[in-house]
C-alpha cells in the first residue's frame, strides 16, 4: 500500500491519544463509577432502590420539579427577551452593533460569584429594590431565598448565550427577508412566525440548549440566591453529600442531571430538524 | 424596528445585564459598615480590607496558578490532538472529539465529586494536583475547539510545501503551522484562564485545608460576613476579567474564535 | 538522454483503491511534459509520488540516474508548485522565497532570492505579505520559491487553474520563458487541452491511472489514437467500425447541405464566424459547424449531411 508522508494513521493516533486518555481517565471513569453507585442495592447486587427511594420522597420530588420548572421558565423568558434584543441589535449599524455585542457577552467572562453577588445587593432586605419601595412607604418585600430571586439570577447569567446564538442566526438570515414580507403585507406577528422564527430556528435551539442546561446545572446562583429554602438539584446534591454523606442520592441526582441535559439536547435538536423539514 | 425602539430595548437589556456590576462597584465604595446602595459616603476602605485578608491572598494565588497552568497543560494535550484530527485520517476522531468535550457536557459538580471520591481518596494525591488535573480537563474542550477552528483556516498543503523545501515533519509544524495558529492558541489560553479562574462547581468538592480557589473562598466568606469587602473583591474580579477580555479582543480579535 | 526522469512500474494506491497501476514514463532533460486528463485520473497522485509526498506501493523513480524511490522529498531536488500555491501566510514574499534556502543554510540567500524574484518580475513586492497579492502574483511567488532551489525537476500541479483567462495566457508564456531561461525539466498537470497543446513538448494523456497516449501536441491533436483522446481534443463524432476500430470527425469536418445522410436539426447556435449545429441522425447525435455565411437551418428542419472519409481520423478503438 502506498503511504503518504502526511497520511500516517499511527502518527495521527499517537497525537490524539494523550488528550483522549486524559479525558477518559479524568471524566469517563470517575463519573461512570459515580453513576453506577446508585444501581447497587444495600446488600450489593443490582437494584433500583436508590431511585425509588429518591422519588418516593416528596421533598426531593419538589426539588426535581422546581429545577425543571425554573429551567423551562428561564429558557422561555430568555428566548422571548432574546428575540427582541437580538432583533434590535442586528438592526444597528455594524459599528455600534459590534460594541453592543461586546457588552452583551462581557458578563459571560465575569466570575459568576461576582454576578450573583450583585443580586444580593439589589434584592436584599436593605437592597435597592426595597429601599426604593420604602420611599413610597411600602413594606420591604422578601426577595432573597425565593424562586423569583433564583429565576432573576439565572436569567441574567444565561441570557447572553441566547442573545449571541440568536444574533448569529439572524445575521445569516437573508437581509431582505423581513422587508420583503412586510412589503407583502404581513403583520409583525406573521413576520415573526413565518419568516424570522423558521430562519433562526437553529440559533434558537443552540441558545435554548445552552440556557436550559446551564440553568439546570448552575450551582452558585441557587446556592446564594436560593439558599436551603429554594433547593435545586445541584444544591441538593451538594447538601446531601456535605451534610448527610448520602452518596446514593448524589449519584441519583447526578444521573438525573446528565439525562436531563442530554435529553434537552436531543429533544431540541430533533425539534430543529423536524421543523426544518416541514418548513421546506 | 425603528431607532428609538431599538435603543430603548438595548438600554433596558444592558441595565439588566451590566447594571448589577455598577451597583457592586457602588456598594464596594461605601464608607459604612454594611452593604448598601446607594453607599453611605465614599471610601476605599473595603478595597484595602480585601488585600489585608490572608485567605483571599492565598486563594487568589492558587486561582492564578490554576488559571495559568491548566490552560497550558490543556494546550500541550489539545494542540497535538486538534492538529492530528485536522490533518490525519484518525480513526475514531469523532469519538475523541466527544470524549474531549465531555467535560462541558457533564455538570461540574458531578465531576468534582467523582474525582474526589474515585481519584483523590483512593490514590491519595493532593487536592491541589487533583484541582489542576480537573481544570486541565475542563479547559481541554476549549483548547481543542479554538485550535481546531484555526487549523481549519489553514491549508494542509503549506506543510507539504515546507517539507518539499527541506523541513522535517516536526520542523514543518513548528515553522509554518505554529506561527499561523498562534492567535488561536493565545485565544484558547485566555479563554482557559478565564474559565478556570471563575470556575466554581468542580472546585466545590476539590478544596481542602490550605487549598481553596478564590471563588470558593468568596462564597465561604459571604456566608459569615455581610460587609462590602466581598463587593470590593467582586468589583476587582470583574475589572480583571474585563481588562483581560478587552485586551484580548483588541489585540487578537478573541471573538473570532469563540 | 531520454531517461532523465524515469518512472518504472509505479503503482500508487489509497487504501484498497489503486489510483495509478504500474505507470512507466521516461522524460528527457529539459523537456516540458504535460499530464493531461480528466478529473480523478491520477495526475496529482503521480506528481505527489515524484515529489516524494506519497510513497509508492511498488515501482521505482529515478532522477538523473539516481534511484530516489525512498529518498525524502527535500533531498530529491524536485520542486513542486501547488495548485493553491501553498504560500506561507505568515511570511513576506521575500521570506517565502528564502525559506528553502535558509533551510539548506545556503551561503548566498539574499542574492538568490533577489534573482528569483527578478525572474518572475516581482522585485518590487519583496516585502508584501501573500494576502496582499493577486492570484497571478501569488502564483509567481510560488514559482520563484521552487526555482531558487534550482531543482532538477519542477512539478506544477494545475498552477493556472485559479487564474482568469487573460492572466492564464500571460502566465503560460511566462512559464515557457522561465523554462527556456533555466532549462529546468518541467512536468505540468492540466485538464485543459488548450493549455497542454500550447505549452508542452510532449503530452501524456492519462486515463484511470494509465497512459492512454503520448506524443507531441501535433500528434495528439491531429492523430488521437483512441476515442477517449479524440474526444478530449475535440472530435465530437466517433463511429465504431466493424473491425473494432473507429472513425472520428471534428464538427468542422462534417459537411452540411449535401450528402448521403439526413438529420434533423436539434439545436443551432451562432458563434461569430461559424454556426454550430446539433443534428439528430441515424448515428446518434452529431455536431457540425459551418461557416456563418452559408444558409442557416432552423430547428426541426431536416438537412442532408456527409461524413467525408478523407477528413476522418482512424482510431484504434472507439472508447
Ligand atoms: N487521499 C485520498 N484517499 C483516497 N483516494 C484518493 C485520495 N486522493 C485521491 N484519491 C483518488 O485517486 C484517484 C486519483 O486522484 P488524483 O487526485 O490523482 O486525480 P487528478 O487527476 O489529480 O484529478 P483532478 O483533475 O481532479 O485534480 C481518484 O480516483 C481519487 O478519488
Ligand atoms: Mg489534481
Amino acid at each position: 500500500m502506498s503511504s503518504s508522508v502526511f497520511g500516517n494513521r499511527t502518527t495521527g493516533l499517537s497525537l490524539t491519544l494523550p488528550a483522549a486518555l486524559f479525558a477518559a481517565a479524568l471524566f469517563l471513569v470517575p463519573v461512570a463509577i459515580l453513576l453506577s453507585e446508585a444501581f447497587v442495592g444495600p446488600e450489593g447486587g443490582f437494584s433500583l432502590s436508590a431511585y425509588s427511594d429518591f422519588f418516593a420522597d416528596p421533598r426531593y420530588r419538589a426539588v426535581f420539579w422546581r429545577t425543571l420548572k425554573l429551567g423551562v421558565l428561564v429558557t422561555l423568558t430568555a428566548a422571548i427577551i432574546g428575540y427582541v434584543a437580538a432583533f434590535a441589535i442586528v438592526s444597528l449599524p455594524p459599528k455600534s452593533r459590534g460594541r453592543i455585542f461586546g457588552l452583551v457577552i462581557l458578563p459571560l467572562m465575569i466570575s459568576p460569584v461576582a454576578r450573583t453577588y450583585a443580586w444580593l445587593v439589589i434584592l436584599g432586605r436593605t437592597g435597592i429594590v426595597n429601599e426604593t419601595l420604602g420611599l413610597f412607604g411600602i413594606e420591604p418585600i422578601r426577595f432573597l431565598f425565593t424562586e423569583t430571586a433564583v429565576f432573576i439570577g439565572l436569567l441574567q447569567l444565561f441570557m447572553p448565550l441566547m442573545i449571541v446564538s440568536l444574533i448569529s442566526a439572524m445575521e445569516n438570515m437573508p437581509s431582505d427577508a423581513v422587508p420583503a414580507a412586510r412589503l407583502l403585507g404581513a403583520s409583525w406577528v406573521q413576520v415573526f412566525l413565518r419568516v424570522i422564527l423558521p430562519l433562526t430556528r437553529e440559533g434558537l435551539v443552540i441558545g435554548g440548549t445552552l440556557v436550559f442546561t446551564g440553568s439546570l446545572t448552575a450551582y452558585i446562583t441557587p446556592a446564594i440566591l436560593g439558599g436551603s429554602k429554594v433547593l435545586m438539584l445541584e444544591t441538593l446534591l451538594y447538601q446531601r453529600v456535605t451534610v448527610a454523606r448520602d452518596f446514593a442520592s448524589a449519584s441519583v441526582i447526578a444521573l438525573i442531571l446528565i439525562l436531563m441535559c442530554f435529553g434537552a439536547n436531543l429533544v431540541l435538536r430533533r425539534l430543529a430538524t423536524v421543523k426544518r423539514r416541514t418548513a421546506a | 424596528m425603528n431607532r428609538i425602539a431599538a435603543w430603548t430595548v438595548i438600554s433596558l437589556l444592558l441595565v439588566f445585564l451590566i447594571g448589577p456590576f455598577i451597583i457592586i462597584l457602588g456598594a464596594a465604595l461605601s464608607a459604612g459598615p454594611v452593604m448598601a446602595f446607594p453607599p453611605d459616603g465614599l471610601s476605599l476602605q473595603w478595597f484595602e480590607k480585601v488585600f489585608s485578608i490572608d485567605s483571599f491572598r492565598s486563594s487568589f494565588a492558587i486561582s492564578i496558578w490554576l488559571g495559568l497552568c491548566s490552560p497550558l497543560a490543556a494546550l500541550i494535550l489539545g494542540v497535538p490532538a486538534s492538529y492530528a484530527m485536522a490533518r490525519y485520517d484518525v480513526r475514531g476522531a469523532e469519538l475523541v472529539r466527544l470524549l474531549v468535550s465531555a467535560p462541558i457536557i457533564v455538570p461540574g459538580i458531578i465531576v468534582g465529586l467523582a474525582l474526589l471520591r474515585y481519584l483523590v481518596i483512593p490514590t491519595g494525591i493532593g487536592i491541589g494536583l487533583a484541582l489542576f488535573l480537573a481544570h486541565t480537563a475542563l479547559v481541554l474542550p476549549y483548547a481543542v475547539r479554538v485550535v481546531s477552528a484555526s487549523m481549519d483556516n489553514l491549508r494542509a498543503d503549506i506543510e507539504e510545501a515546507a517539507v518539499m523545501l527541506g523541513c522535517s515533519r516536526l520542523g514543518a509544524f513548528l515553522r509554518v503551522v505554529l506561527p499561523n495558529i498562534r492567535g488561536g492558541i493565545l485565544a484558547a489560553f485566555i479563554l482557559g484562564f478565564v474559565t478556570s479562574f471563575n470556575e466554581v462547581p468542580v472546585a466545590l468538592f476539590l478544596s481542602g485545608p490550605g487549598i481553596t480557589t478564590l471563588p470558593i473562598d468568596m462564597i465561604g466568606y459571604m456566608e459569615i460576613t455581610y460587609d462590602p469587602s466581598v463587593a470590593a473583591l467582586a468589583a476587582l474580579l470583574a475589572a480583571l476579567s474585563i481588562a483581560i477580555v478587552f485586551a484580548a479582543e483588541r489585540f487578537l480579535g478573541l471573538s473570532r474564535y469563540v | 538522454m531520454s531517461d532523465y526522469v524515469s518512472l518504472q512500474g509505479l503503482t500508487l494506491t489509497y487504501g484498497d483503491t489503486v489510483a495509478v497501476p504500474a505507470l512507466d514514463l521516461e522524460i528527457a532533460k529539459g523537456e516540458l511534459i504535460c499530464l493531461l486528463g480528466p478529473s480523478g485520473c491520477g495526475k496529482t497522485t503521480t506528481m505527489r509520488a515524484i515529489a516524494g509526498l506519497l510513497n509508492p506501493s511498488s515501482g521505482t523513480i529515478t532522477i538523473d540516474g539516481r534511484d530516489v524511490t525512498r529518498v525524502p522529498p527535500s533531498r530529491r531536488e524536485v520542486g513542486l508548485v501547488f495548485q493553491s500555491y501553498a504560500l506561507f501566510p505568515h511570511l513576506s514574499v521575500y521570506e517565502n522565497v528564502a525559506f528553502g534556502l535558509r533551510m539548506k543554510k545556503s551561503p548566498d540567500v539574499d542574492a538568490r532570492v533577489r534573482e528569483g524574484l527578478a525572474t518572475v518580475g516581482l522585485s518590487d513586492f519583496a516585502s508584501r505579505m501573500p494576502a496582499e497579492l493577486s492570484g497571478g502574483q501569488q502564483q509567481r511567488v510560488a514559482l520563484a520559491r521552487s526555482l531558487v532551489m534550482q531543482p532538477k525537476v519542477l512539478l506544477l500541479d494545475e498552477p493556472l487553474s485559479n487564474l482568469d483567462a487573460r492572466l492564464r495566457l500571460e502566465m503560460r508564456m511566462e512559464l515557457q520563458r522561465v523554462q527556456r531561461e533555466t532549462g529546468v525539466t518541467m512536468i505540468f498537470v492540466t485538464h485543459d487541452q488548450a493549455e497542454a497543446l500550447s505549452l508542452a513538448d510532449r503530452i501524456i494523456v492519462m486515463r484511470g491511472g494509465r497512459i492512454e497516449q503520448q506524443g507531441s501536441p501535433e500528434e495528439i491533436y491531429n492523430r488521437p489514437a483512441t476515442g477517449f483522446v479524440a474526444d478530449f481534443v475535440g472530435f465530437e463524432t466517433i463511429l465504431p467500425q466493424e473491425d473494432g476500430t473507429a472513425l472520428a470527425w471534428r464538427p468542422s469536418a462534417v459537411e452540411l447541405g449535401s450528402g448521403p445522410y439526413e438529420g434533423r436539426v436539434q439545436g443551432v447556435s451562432f458563434a461569430g464566424e461559424r454556426r454550430d449545429y446539433v443534428l439528430d441522425t441515424q448515428f446518434g447525435q452529431i455536431k457540425a459547424d459551418v461557416a456563418a455565411e452559408r444558409p442557416a437551418h432552423g430547428i426541426g428542419e431536416t438537412v442532408a449531411f456527409d461524413l467525408p472519409r478523407e477528413r476522418a481520423v482512424t482510431l484504434e478503438r472507439a472508447k
